[in-house]
């Protein structure tokens, strides 16, 4: 019995980390249908800027918005320079994602070396539940994940901003003649989803040794997050995704290797793929 | 959308063909150039180059999809170090007989069939472009972390030793391959013929078929052909060549680690593939030396700004030279032929 909750707790924890580190993708390819081969250079830049200004003193919390800033920022410049003139070409902006991934991975390796950097947890110890304990810090970016991905749905279905996002996605011709600034839009939703995946990494941080080729496996991760949850449905799709290959990932590793482990998930997410192309629960 | 884009990039390789500087002239002046070096350098680069060959010739069995299909694979270098596992286990059996041989034998069949499964899998259903990326670079991935996490077959970590394979000749005796001489010149004929072999597939009916489904899938479908089997055979086919240089590339560095496998030097292959014009067999073989060559020598002076340097040259290549330097080239050459000609 103890073991199954244990087990639980723990794919619930993962669970929520992946949503939240796949949020950000989840938003620039589920909303302007950008495949962001930079997501995982981007988590790994909010790592590094949280690294890099909590090393310098500033408060863990402080540290994270700064670095969700300063990755917006970065987005925001790389869809102004290069990714708008591309947008009805979506193959060509996954390459020119790709081309940014390479060069702002060497930009960091160049910047703040490769050796292992490590981000202090912030909330150390574990709370008792009796039968289990949770890591604090773990427990309180669980909560985070669900807090931002339900906000963000409530802007989504609730304000003015979600319409225009939700007509834009619809029709676009037609929201741009009934006057939407589409361009306008676009370049907002690239730098919330650059925001989120910078703030994303850098709440991981504290979490594993930082190097510059942690995006790597996220992304690849984060991508079935996606595509298993189903496209463009931010709330559900983002946590059943995360779910199936957080979930999946946790049980599998109870009985081979994690690396193994996570090699099974990905072969499991590939059949998803193919039966089941617009998300785990809809017929194509 | 992403077909008439690609479109309006790639000079079709049928009207390239007809140009005067051919490709398959410029091909014999190179071959004939790489098979008189040894004459005239010796130590270093002779000892390396039959691997930037092979680097080459994986950089081909990329253009062979994502020029000719227009299919991209972000997990060419999987089925590169699959090849060079492939001939490392070979080389630790005994099968009675060279054991190169079989590994030789073996390693495309392994490749081609991994891809043919994936390939049918995936194209069978229609998988979108964009995914099939995401699939193949998940495939690199999983090449890479199986061989971390089977270390007992791999040797995870710390890579597998191959043993350099003789070439022999049953009772007429043996060459051994020790030294770079030799080598150079057991690797180079193989690096021709696989050239030649798929040069003479792509300008034939088959090339044409696929060239076809590049430009216009549907009216590939409504004149009868199997897209998807068209797709799966031309994939299977990529698998097999990368997986025979991956094989040839052990058996030569005697080494093979993880890493050859991973995302990092899949993605390599795929800037040397849309610099060099991924619409042309030869400038993807000749990227794929060149580019290897530079990044070796240039890696050991500047490290980090030379994969930045790559990674803009791609970018820049990919908003405004899709057709690459071959393709610049031979627009060129027919700019200049139509001035003549006037």
């Amino acid at each position: 019995m103890e073991t199954i909750i244990s087990v639980l707790v723990d794919a619930t924890l993962i669970t929520l980390v992946l949503a939240l580190a796949a949020f950000g993708l989840a938003i620039i390819y589920g909303l302007i249908g950008v495949i962001n081969m930079g997501h995982g250079a981007m988590l790994t830049l909010g790592a590094y800027f949280t690294w890099a200004t909590t090393t310098a003193g500033v408060p863990f919390i402080l540290a994270v918005i700064l670095a969700a800033l300063g990755v917006a920022i970065v987005g925001l410049l790389l869809e102004h320079i290069i990714i708008r003139h591309f947008y009805d070409k979506p193959f060509d902006t996954l390459l020119l994602t790709w081309a940014f991934f390479l060069i702002m991975t060497e930009v960091i390796k160049i910047v703040f070396g490769t050796d292992f950097r490590n981000v202090a947890n912030p909330l150390p110890g574990a709370i008792d539940f009796g039968t289990i304990k949770i890591p604090a810090y773990r427990g309180a970016i669980a909560l985070f994940s669900l807090l931002l991905i339900g906000a963000t749905a409530f802007v989504f279905y609730r304000t003015n901003l979600g319409i225009k996002i939700r007509a834009l996605i619809q029709n676009r011709e037609v929201a741009s003649l009934l006057g939407l600034n589409v361009s306008r839009t676009y370049k907002f939703v690239f730098g919330i989803g650059s925001g989120i995946a910078g703030l994303a990494g850098g709440l991981i941080s504290p979490m594993l040794s930082v190097d510059p080729y942690i995006g790597n496996v996220y992304l690849v991760r984060s991508f079935f997050v996606v595509i298993v949850g189903g496209v463009g449905q931010l709330l559900g799709g983002t946590l059943i995704g995360s779910f199936f290959i957080g979930g999946a990932e946790t049980i599998f590793a109870l009985f081979s290797k994690q690396v193994f482990a996570q090699s099974i998930v990905f072969l499991l997410a590939i059949v998803i793929l193919r039966y089941r192309p617009a998300g785990i629960l809809k017929q194509s | 959308m992403t077909q008439r884009s690609e479109k309006q990039g790639i000079e079709s390789a049928a009207i390239r063909s007809r140009n005067r500087f051919s490709e398959e002239k410029v091909a014999v002046i190179v071959f004939i150039i790489f098979a008189l070096l040894p004459i005239f350098i010796t130590g270093y680069p002779i000892y390396i180059l039959p691997q930037y060959m092979l680097f080459g010739v994986l950089a081909m069995s990329l253009a062979l999809l994502w020029g000719f299909v227009g299919i991209l694979s972000f997990g060419q270098a999987a089925f590169f170090a699959l090849g060079a596992y492939t001939m490392g286990l070979a080389m630790q059996t005994n099968f009675g007989v060279n054991s190169g041989y079989i590994g030789i034998l073996i390693s495309p069949l392994v490749g081609g069939v991994l891809a043919a499964i994936t390939g049918y899998f995936l194209f069978n259903a229609g998988v979108k472009a964009t995914y099939f990326v995401l699939v193949t670079l998940a495939l690199s991935i999983m090449i890479e972390q199986i061989a971390v996490s089977q270390s007992d077959i791999t040797g995870g970590w710390n890579g597998m030793y191959i043993d350099r394979m003789p070439l022999t000749f049953g009772t007429f005796g043996e060459i051994s391959l020790f030294n770079d001489i030799p080598a150079y010149y057991a690797i180079f004929p193989v690096v021709i013929a696989i050239y030649v072999f798929v040069r003479w597939l792509a300008t034939g009916r088959f090339g044409k078929i696929l060239i076809g489904i590049r430009e216009n899938e549907d009216r590939m479908t409504a004149l009868g052909f199997n897209i998807s089997a068209y797709k799966t055979g031309a994939f299977a086919l990529s698998g097999a060549i990368a997986c025979l240089a991956g094989a040839l590339y052990g058996a030569h560095a005697n080494f093979v680690a993880p890493s050859l496998g991973g995302v990092l030097f899949s993605t390599e292959v795929v800037v040397w593939v849309a610099i060099a014009g991924r619409a042309s067999l030869l400038a993807a073989l000749l990227g794929g030396i060149l580019v290897a060559s530079l990044s070796n020598y240039l890696s050991t002076i500047t490290p980090d700004y030379w994969q930045l340097v790559l990674g803009i040259i791609f970018i820049l290549v990919i908003v405004f030279l899709k057709g690459g330097v071959a393709g610049a080239i031979s627009d060129l050459s027919k700019h200049l032929q139509s001035k003549v000609k006037r």
